[in-house]
């Protein structure tokens, strides 16, 4: 299977992406901000073997790095590509991952719990996300044995994560919610029942490329079906009013806009990052609204290999002018 | 009503300190409490969104210094400051103390999800022996899955039958 992003491209309308997320720990090791360098290292070896374990079977394939070994332009690329978290990418010389070849699937190791299992893909995918996460959770938990207590579950460093250690979320495309003040409403139907929600590069204002994530909060007392199904509602929810939002708009005056986004994209020699978000947010409304054919640009992998970290891994270290220029030239060249 | 410390801001945080079973209570506004250490669960990045969830109270329990975890030697006192808990012991140390903020943060205390081994999905596909298999049963129950609870207990029932 592609990554997620390339996925997204073909799959995703509104919905972009599903990702699941597992947080588990070792029961007779203390969690990581109470680890020292042995356990660390001790932590990683046992992993690895798991995951190795696993891997002789032929079920699962994940590719096992040392963090210390990646260079810090590829760390920031892979939090671009959302393969680690931010925290993990802050303090991640003792850290581990293990990956399989897509990047669908990775456990990082030593972040705020010993393990967190990902699953991420493009669309809306989160039952096959949870599906898989589950099975990768039940096969090292025989190798490792995973802290759990009756009453309260899964037990994690943070007691936010205590019970499932589950966090569910979808990434939702919602340009026209946004342009007409809705995502305040579309926030508190969330927080009704437990989901947050909250803007993807440039929280909540207008620098984005009006990406939102909604995921769940609770993780005690509520089973993982139940989480993973209410955030689907809500999700669709969501879904239908941006559906409703785009039908109310004037055809002409959008086509105008997205040709407009497309021609600079196209012409353009120096594109900063907000103006990119901006124009490539257009173009992915112009494709879901038939104005634009699907196969001839992607959006969403443009978005992502158009950041930062990304340029600065394919081009080697540039000034930010030298960035513009970078991101401009590839965004010409992939139209 | 106004922070105690400073007098400018609103008190936005109420601790209560038990100290040899003597109670005293203080308001103290967000930037006064974090001065004194009192940042309890509102650390951390998901977790403000949480500060609100919880009201802000920390309730900072007797005899902290004499009690602490037998196994990572956490007592509550840092758990509480730093909002994240030192092993997976903890919870039964300070389950007591923890109780009341895990049943603020989720609404809930008592886990409806997965038991661990109840999903043999991939790699093995050995059935336990009859005593794990109790085991498991005594767990589902615990978690109040009946239905998987039933099958657990039809497979108990295959097993010594044979
Ligand atoms: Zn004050
Ligand atoms: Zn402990």
């Amino acid at each position: 299977m592609a990554c997620w992003y390339k996925e997204a491209d073909k799959v995703g309308d509104i919905i972009i992406s599903s990702r699941v997320r597992l947080a588990r720990n070792l029961s007779d090791l203390p969690f990581p901000r109470r680890m020292n360098d042995d356990m660390f290292i001790q932590l990683k070896a046992r992993v690895k073997k798991a995951i190795d374990e696993i891997a002789a079977t032929g079920d699962l394939k994940l590719k096992f790095i040392e963090m210390n070994a990646v260079p810090e332009n590829e760390i920031n690329a892979m939090v671009e590509r959302h393969v680690i978290s931010p925290d993990f990418a802050r303090n991640y010389h003792d850290r581990a991952i293990a990956i399989s070849d897509d990047e669908s699937v990775s456990v990082m190791i030593g972040e705020e719990d010993h393990i967190r299992i990902q699953v991420i893909y493009g669309g809306m995918a989160l039952d096959k996300a949870y599906e898989l996460a589950d099975c990768l959770d039940t096969a090292l938990n025989e190798k490792l044995g995973f802290a759990y207590d009756n009453q309260l579950g899964f037990l994690t460093e943070c007691p936010t994560n205590i019970g499932t250690g589950l966090r569910a979320s979808v990434m939702l495309h919602l340009p026209v919610c946004e342009s007409s003040g809705q995502i305040a409403a579309v926030s508190d139907a969330a927080g009704k029942i437990g989901l947050t929600v909250r803007g993807m590069y440039g929280e909540g204002s207008k620098a984005g490329a009006s990406l939102y994530q909604i995921s769940n909060q609770i993780t005690l007392g509520i089973s993982e079906e139940n989480a993973i199904s209410n955030l689907k509602v809500i999700a669709e929810q969501i879904v239908d009013r941006e559906k409703a939002a785009r039908a109310s708009l004037d055809i002409k005056e959008l086509e105008d806009a997205v040709f407009r986004a497309y021609g600079t994209l196209k012409y353009a020699r120096l594109l900063n990052s907000e103006e990119f978000m901006k124009l490539i947010s257009m173009i992915k409304l112009g494709i879901n609204m038939g104005i634009i054919e699907k196969d001839t640009i992607r959006p969403i992998e443009l978005l992502i290999i158009a950041q930062p970290g990304m340029l600065q891994k394919s081009f080697s270290v540039m000034s930010p002018r030298e960035r513009d220029e970078a991101r401009a030239e590839m965004v010409r060249n992939m139209i | 009503m106004l922070c105690q410390k400073c007098g400018k801001n609103n008190a936005t945080t109420h601790i209560k300190t038990v100290i040899n079973g003597k109670v005293t209570e203080q308001s103290l506004c967000g930037y006064c409490a974090a001065k004194q250490g009192y940042t309890g669960f509102s650390a951390g990045p998901i977790s403000n969104i949480l500060a609100s969830m919880l009201g802000q109270t920390i309730q900072v329990s007797a005899g902290i210094s004499s009690h602490s975890c037998g196994c990572c030697g956490a007592t509550f006192a840092d758990v509480a400051e730093t909002g994240k808990v030192g092993c997976a012991e903890c919870y039964r140390e300070f389950g007591a103390e923890l109780l009341p903020y895990l049943k603020r943060i989720h609404g809930g205390v008592r886990h409806t999800g997965k038991v661990p081994g109840t999903k043999q999905l991939v790699i093995k596909e050995e059935t336990g022996s009859v005593s794990e298999l109790k085991a498991k049963l005594a767990s589902l129950v615990a978690a109040e899955k009946y239905e998987e609870a039933a099958v657990v207990r039809d497979e108990i029932k295959k097993m010594e039958g044979k």
